[in-house]
Parts: structure tokens; C-alpha cells; sequence
């Protein structure tokens, strides 16, 4: 009986910790870091997978390196080669984080709120700590995080010519979007 | 006769630097074709594209990444993305899934596409990856266009 039970709850949880968990494999991230002497160093990924928890507060992003997709075939080359992603030993970037205001968060009521996300970002094998300000939006059950931040090519190990000559920038700018159901 | 040599020098130098000039220029100017246009390397049922990827991830990766594609299958969902559609074809007893985003041109072809719908897809494929959120493989699609 007591077997039954406690096989009972953990399903339950189990079960409760599924269906808080909100998620999609649609989520948005361009990463422009386009230069005023280049503008094609920019991508767009359309089939990045999100998933948030309004209980936890947790916020995870997994992007296929290789699906960003660049106007310009020899600059996607170049994004996914060796020296800069190398996306055939790396191929996701990843972040895991947290919402640090979650008591500023209602995920129950419609509203724009204001949020701090903290965590991880790991890309081509490289983790640093990545601090954004995001704005989450509830509109009948569907919830839309939009957050925009910079990071440092240099933290990732991804050094060239190219960076040093201005082409592309050292700081480009990521912009992330998702709406989860 | 030295004079001769000289001129030749520099103008063999002002050739080098045009011809050098102009191949740079075709690279840096040049744009993604139109996918519906191009010839698939492979064509492929979304459950066999799907099997070889969960069963060997290594393997497929090596044949189908970076290759242009044609997927024939049928629609498991659809998903916004921004305003555009994303088209799915799930594995339904393991979630793994094919995600198409598509071309510019031919965003208006994936809006009146509908789950149930069968279809065949022409995309760049950039390989799958093991979602660790999702626990499944997810294989994605760049630049698609749906073959009428």
C-alpha cells in the first residue's frame, strides 16, 4: 500500500513538473555583428528550442550552431568553421539560467513585467556568466520572453584577422525571442 | 629596357590587385540561391530521415548536413516563429522531430501548410542535436521551400 502510494506521488510530481515547464522549438535568436565598414556579418535562427518554468524561475535555450542562417554563403562558412564556431565539435550553444525578480513575475495574469535573467552561456565549449534584462509578456496562457544582449567574441575563444580589422565586431549583439505555450 | 620591366611589374601588380578585387567582391556580394531551384542531394521519408538520426546521429550528420534535401512526410505541427511558420514532422512515439524554417520567398507556402497536411520539403539540412531540454533528437532545416 505504502509502495503504491509513494509510486502514486512521484508520477504526480513528476507530472506537475512536466506540465510547468512551458516550451518551444521556435524561438529566435539573431546575432548581428555586423560592423559599419560590414554589414553581412548577421544570422538569423529560427528553430532555437526554449523552455521556461514560471514555478522555478529556470530559462533554457539550446541553438543548433549550424541553423543560423546567413544572406551570405561565404560568411556562414566562415561562422561555422574552425576557427570561429566550429560547429562540428560544438553544435549547440546553450544557456541555463534563472529569473533572478521572480516575485516581479505573475505568470498567472495577463501583463508585461520586467525580469533579470541570469545563467550560463555556453558556446563552443566555453561557459561564461551572461546577466540580460528580459521582458516576459502573458497574454492567455502563452508566454513571450524578449531579452537582447552583448557578448565578448573573445570570452569564446573566437579571435581572427577579420575581428582585429574591424570587420566584424568584437561585442555583437545577440536578440532573442520565444513564445511558449 | 629597365624602364620596360618596371611598367611591366606594375601593371602585372594593378592586374593581380583588380582580378583579386573582383573575386572578393563576387564572394562578399553574393546571396543564397533560391532552394526550390536547386537539386537535392538526397530525397528522403521524414520516419527513415528521423531513424537514421536517432540510431546513429554520428553517421547521418556526416551525410545529411550541409546538404540540400527533400523531405517527404507528413505535418506533425506548426509553430510561429516571429512571423513567419516553422513546419514539424515528429517522431510521435519519440518526440524527436524535423523542423523546417523557410526561405524569405516562400514564407507565404509554410503559412498554408496545416497539421495532417502531406508534403514534401526541399531545405538545407543543419544536422540534428540532442536536446537535452527535450530530451529528443531535433534535425533542422534552413532555407526551405515546399515542392508543388
Amino acid at each position: 500500500m505504502k509502495k503504491t502510494i509513494l509510486a502514486l506521488a512521484f508520477i504526480g510530481a513528476a507530472t506537475l513538473s512536466f506540465a510547468q515547464k512551458r516550451v518551444t522549438t521556435s524561438a529566435i535568436i539573431q546575432f548581428d555583428a555586423s560592423t559599419s565598414i560590414d554589414e553581412l556579418p548577421k544570422a538569423e535562427n529560427k528553430t532555437v528550442i526554449a523552455a521556461i518554468d514560471p514555478v522555478k524561475g529556470t530559462v533554457q535555450f539550446e541553438a543548433a550552431m549550424k541553423n543560423f542562417a546567413f544572406k551570405n554563403p561565404m560568411m556562414q562558412d566562415h561562422f561555422n568553421s574552425k576557427n570561429w564556431m566550429n560547429s562540428d565539435e560544438h553544435p549547440k550553444a546553450t544557456f541555463s539560467g534563472q529569473i533572478r525578480n521572480l516575485d516581479a513575475v505573475n505568470f498567472n495574469k495577463d501583463g508585461n513585467y520586467t525580469a533579470t535573467v541570469e545563467g550560463i552561456l555556453s558556446i563552443k565549449g566555453k561557459e561564461n556568466k551572461v546577466t540580460a534584462p528580459a521582458t516576459i509578456i502573458v497574454k492567455a496562457g502563452v508566454i513571450t520572453a524578449n531579452t537582447e544582449f552583448s557578448i565578448k567574441l573573445a570570452d569564446y575563444g573566437i579571435e581572427g584577422a577579420p575581428i582585429a580589422a574591424g570587420k566584424v565586431a568584437k561585442e555583437p549583439k545577440i536578440i532573442v525571442s520565444a513564445e511558449m505555450k | 629596357m629597365f624602364k620596360k620591366t618596371w611598367q611591366k611589374i606594375i601593371l602585372g601588380f594593378f592586374l593581380f590587385l583588380l582580378a583579386a578585387s573582383g573575386i572578393y567582391w563576387y564572394y562578399a556580394t553574393e546571396k543564397f540561391t533560391d532552394t526550390a531551384l536547386e537539386k537535392p542531394a538526397y530525397t528522403v521519408n521524414a520516419a527513415d530521415l528521423l531513424h537514421a538520426f536517432q540510431t546513429d546521429s554520428k553517421a547521418a550528420n556526416q551525410q545529411y548536413a550541409d546538404k540540400i534535401v527533400e523531405v517527404k512526410g507528413i505535418i506533425t505541427g506548426t509553430e510561429a516563429a516571429d512571423s513567419s511558420i516553422n513546419i514539424k514532422m515528429a517522431d510521435p512515439g519519440t518526440g524527436s522531430y524535423l523542423i523546417f524554417a523557410f526561405q524569405d520567398q516562400h514564407l507565404d507556402e509554410a503559412a498554408g501548410l496545416k497539421k495532417g497536411d502531406s508534403v514534401s520539403i526541399i531545405g538545407s539540412c543543419s544536422g540534428g542535436v540532442y536536446s537535452d531540454i527535450l530530451e529528443t533528437h531535433a534535425i533542422t532545416f534552413k532555407r526551405s521551400a515546399l515542392i508543388k
